[in-house]
């Protein structure tokens, strides 16, 4: 089975490996409400919160993902990103980025109060920590990284170990049919 | 089950789970689209069909229907057709969007169905009819729903026998 990492200051107390996610609904960057279930399914899941589209720190870390959907497309994983930006400016920005993933919109940050994610740092928008946590299809945690500082977030290759731990823990065709 | 049967026909065919009239936009009658839920294959030009996109409650819409050429069997994973699957995840989606199968390793087709001002508008456009040439029709209700855009990035099919874009592997 995964490795289950003991908490550490590097995680946030929300995302912590071993506990299940809240099925949070959502309206995606569509407006159209989707449940956080429906949009993992059966698939491991890199779960992204991000502050914003104004940030630069996210826009770098973006195109981090971006680079990475590429494999995700055809590797049977998926990519939800959740800020507190409201679907049409989120329907932008993905655009803009170039993004193929659902982007969830929380402007009335309900889910931020559940999840405890508020960066309280920052009064004006009151966003999102910048966060990323890989979730199965249960939606149990695996994984968090803490990226409030640039240098706390995964980098492409954190992820994609992850991600092949993931996968090999809930295929069970894993290992390649042989005669 | 993750797909069902989907087929132009002359008229409503004995058994089907649903079907209406398809016309042409000066009106002019063009057959009846056919859906049948079920494993065995109802009539010879059968094909494929995220099973999702069935709804014998579903409203009106406008299609844009678009099938290779006879003839012509382009590979599933062609790259010209992986990349409209990708431009169908990365544009404002429509309300359901099914490719179409005959076999396990070619496209047989691709459904669009737009409601709306705003959608039908785009349809012509649609990522598929970049690919060969569309029919666009308007569909009687009854037939066709509304599905919630695919989560994305995926472009792969969940097995070679599922229609893109259902969703996930059998439990």
């Amino acid at each position: 089975m995964l490795e289950q990492p003991a908490p550490t200051p590097d995680r946030l107390p929300a995302l912590v490996p071993g506990r299940r996610l809240p099925d949070l609904r959502l309206p995606d960057h569509t407006g159209s409400e989707r449940a956080l279930s429906e949009l993992v399914a059966g698939d491991p899941v890199v779960l992204q919160t991000f502050r914003g589209w104004w940030c630069p720190k996210e826009q770098a870390f973006f195109r981090r993902l971006v680079a990475l959907q590429d494999e995700m497309e055809v590797a049977y994983a998926r990519i939800v990103s959740l800020s507190v930006d409201p679907p049409a400016v989120s329907a932008a920005f993905r655009a803009g980025l170039g993004a193929r993933w659902t982007f969830l919109c929380d402007p009335d940050r309900r889910a931020l109060a559940r999840l405890g994610l508020r960066e309280t740092t920052d009064t004006v928008h009151n966003p999102y920590v910048p966060a990323v946590a890989t979730v199965l299809p249960d939606l149990t945690m695996t994984r968090s990284w803490n990226g409030y500082w640039f240098w706390g977030r995964p980098t492409l290759e954190e992820l994609r170990q992850e991600l092949r731990a993931m996968t090999r823990a809930i295929r069970p065709d894993w290992e390649a049919p042989v005669p | 089950m993750s797909w069902c049967w989907i087929a132009f026909v002359e008229d409503r065919p004995a058994g089907a789970d649903a079907a209406a009239s398809t016309t042409t936009g000066d009106g002019r009658r063009v057959g009846t689209l056919a859906v049948w839920l079920r494993r065995a294959k109802p009539v010879r030009s059968a094909r494929r069909m995220d099973l999702r996109l069935a709804d014998p409650a579903g409203a009106a819409a406008t299609l844009s229907l678009v099938l290779p050429p006879a003839g012509m069997r382009l590979p599933f994973d062609d790259v010209a057709l992986q990349h409209a699957r990708r431009r169908v995840l990365a544009e404002t989606p429509f309300d359901g969007v099914s490719t179409l199968l005959a076999d396990a390793s070619h496209f047989a087709g691709a459904l669009t169905v737009a409601r709306g001002e705003a959608q039908v508008a785009r349809l012509p456009d649609e990522p598929f009819a970049r690919l060969f040439a569309a029919r666009v029709l308007h569909l009687g209700e009854g037939v066709l729903g509304s599905v919630a855009p695919p989560a994305g990035p995926t472009i792969e099919r969940y097995g070679s026998a599922q229609p893109w874009p259902w969703d996930r592997f059998p439990a």
